[in-house]
């Protein structure tokens, strides 16, 4: 068996003194996973533990081999990750993120800009984020999140705000980054729709840990 | 019922007379609190009468009404962009043109008109005293600072993203300009805190300044000297270090997922103190190059930008608020100001710049901003 796409060992976190996560040892081979929980469960905690937002006790791997403390570069190169509600400073553009993204994670501009056409991003990209409205902040943390060359993107909440043709152009996008070899965890408190995609695991978060069904 | 004009004026004109009520204080004293009462009319008189007859003189006047025009004109624009005031741009839009760009008007020289009436007055002296060609140039100019803005307000009801003066040039530079990491916070201050950033760097001068002139007068130079007032101005940053790390907690989150190495953070954190220090730089520079050699002026940079850095890691303890801050910030500056007056300047700077390393690279992955728990 191929080695997991990501794995956690003895991933603990807290928030002043308070445990929200304790998860003992999960390991997701590649695949499209939907992550569930309800309000507060720790679904974008555990996100942002996972894209090394914030600190945690433990140790997460990526593709067997890339470990959140030893190679925290390489991890982050491999990792990448959508907010729910992205928020960003208000006078940079959206080309100024984007570029930021391309020249730390690297990846192929001309795809990028591509995705940025199909979601429309394109037209408001030279404008600063704080003339945007939440579904185009949405669409932009999205094109972000496909930026270089990741194995696992973590999309939070991707459904909400986003118009009907982006939500088609976006399950298009995670059907072909799919095949491609790109591994997904999404949360959404919507299902995702059965005809779109093919879910290979539901993780639920509820009592601080994480169990794939 | 409260007319249109009425509403607008309390979201425009009052508020920009209370929000400016520090700025007219001084101002007031400036121009009326200085002279005796009895001699106020006669002091403004020769005032009025020394920029008539004086071309350069008028032409220092005419810009300092055009800088104040444009703190008007600043003022309304970023009214636009401030949280909650969105529906500026659904009613004023729905206003018909001629109506509107009457109501810029008003809203304008609402806020103008201490210009306005000084300039009135000084043109009734002017046309008194046969001064008419600089009268004309007084009328020529405030008609012309009483329409021009109108242009920008219209232009901004039409696109909302503008957020400078020039819409083309602004759009022109967000293509052809990616801002670097290390300019963000200092984006952040003239963007949206333009007042704090300001009153810092003039306090920070005049500190310099006040270092300088005490030197001056005692006619000697002490390269400690300077850095003790390097120090103090040092100190005067304070608030815009705990402000970056705000910032940083704010709306810098996202850049933690960025593939970027701790060194790279690390030299991004220097400049943006090399950045922010260079006013001061140049300040002690043109100052103090004549008087000391460039060992000299290097051991006073490296001083304060190690303080800087220094100050700014001690942020990164979660638990550091501003009053813990101050304490550390105090206690660290004693021991380097007793380094410096034991010539002890450059093993200051490297445990300085040491202490700043080391808590920079251990603290910074594990650094998360600290909710003080209700009590």
């Amino acid at each position: 068996m191929s080695d997991p796409v990501i794995a956690l060992r003895a991933v603990k976190k807290s928030y002043q003194d308070v445990p929200i996560l304790d998860i003992d040892r999960l390991e997701l081979p590649a695949g499209i996973y939907w992550l569930q929980g309800e309000n507060g469960a720790g679904k974008t905690t555990c996100m942002k533990v996972m894209a090394g937002l914030i600190p945690f006790k433990g140790e997460i791997l990526l593709n067997g081999n890339v470990s959140s403390r030893e190679h925290p570069v390489q991890f982050r190169r491999l990792i990448n990750y959508a907010e729910a509600e992205p928020l960003y400073p208000s006078f940079l553009t959206g080309r100024d993120l984007l570029e930021l993204y391309l020249h730390t994670k690297g990846g192929n501009r001309e795809e990028i800009g591509d995705i940025g056409g199909r979601l429309g991003v394109d037209i408001f990209v030279n404008n600063p984020v704080s003339s945007y409205s939440s579904g185009m902040l949405k669409k932009l943390s999205l094109l972000l999140a496909f930026t270089g060359n990741p194995a696992l993107i973590l999309l939070d909440e991707p459904l909400i705000t986003i118009d009907t043709r982006a939500l088609t152009v976006l399950y298009d996008l995670i059907r072909t980054y799919s095949a491609k070899g790109v591994s997904f965890c999404i949360t959404s408190h919507q299902p995702l729709d059965a005809e779109e995609l093919t879910v290979t695991g539901t993780l639920k978060v509820a009592h601080k840990n994480i169990t794939l069904n | 019922m409260r007319t249109t004009s009425a509403i607008l004026s309390k979201i425009f004109t009052r508020r920009f007379y209370i929000d400016n009520t520090g700025f007219f204080l001084v101002l007031f004293y400036a121009l009326f609190g200085v002279v005796n009462g009895a001699n106020l009319i006669n002091y403004h008189k020769a005032l009025m009468l020394g920029f008539l007859g004086n071309y350069s003189f008028l032409f220092l006047v005419l810009l300092l009404w055009t800088a104040y025009v444009l703190k008007c004109t600043g003022f309304i624009l970023k009214t636009f962009q401030l949280q909650g005031y969105d529906f500026l741009f659904s009613t004023m839009g729905s206003i018909d043109k001629p109506a509107r760009i009457r109501t810029w008007f008003l809203l304008h020289t609402g806020i103008y008109m201490p210009v306005l009436v000084y300039a009135g007055i000084a043109l009734l002296v002017a046309i008194q005293q046969h001064y008419y060609i600089p009268a004309a140039i007084i009328v020529v100019l405030n008609i012309a600072n009483c329409i021009w803005p109108l242009t920008l307000y219209e232009r901004k009801l039409a696109q909302p993203d503008i957020i400078f003066f020039t819409g083309h040039l602004q759009r022109w530079i967000n293509r052809h300009f990616t801002k670097p990491p290390v300019l963000f916070f200092l984006y952040e201050l003239f963007t949206n805190f333009p007042r704090r950033i300001v009153s810092t760097k003039l306090f920070s001068a005049a500190i310099l300044w006040l270092t300088f002139l005490v030197m001056t007068r005692g006619e000697y130079f002490d390269l400690r000297g300077l850095q003790l007032g390097v120090m103090v101005s040092v100190l005067a940053h304070m608030q815009l270090m705990v402000h970056h790390r705000a910032f940083d907690d704010t709306y810098l989150n996202f850049m933690e997922n960025l593939p970027v190495s701790l060194f790279t953070h690390y030299l991004r954190l220097i400049g943006v103190y090399v950045i922010m220090f260079l006013p001061e730089m140049i300040i002690i520079t043109v100052n103090a190059y004549t008087k000391t050699s460039a060992v000299g002026l290097i051991t006073v940079f490296c001083t304060a930008l190690s303080l800087l850095i220094l100050f700014r890691s001690m942020l990164f303890f979660p638990k550091m608020n501003p009053e813990v801050h101050v304490r550390y910030t105090m206690l660290t500056s004693f021991i380097v100001l007793f380094m410096i007056l034991g010539h002890y300047e450059w093993p200051a700077i490297l445990l300085l710049q040491a202490a700043s390393a080391i808590i920079f690279f251990k603290k910074y992955r594990s650094y998360e901003p600290y909710i003080e728990p209700e009590s």
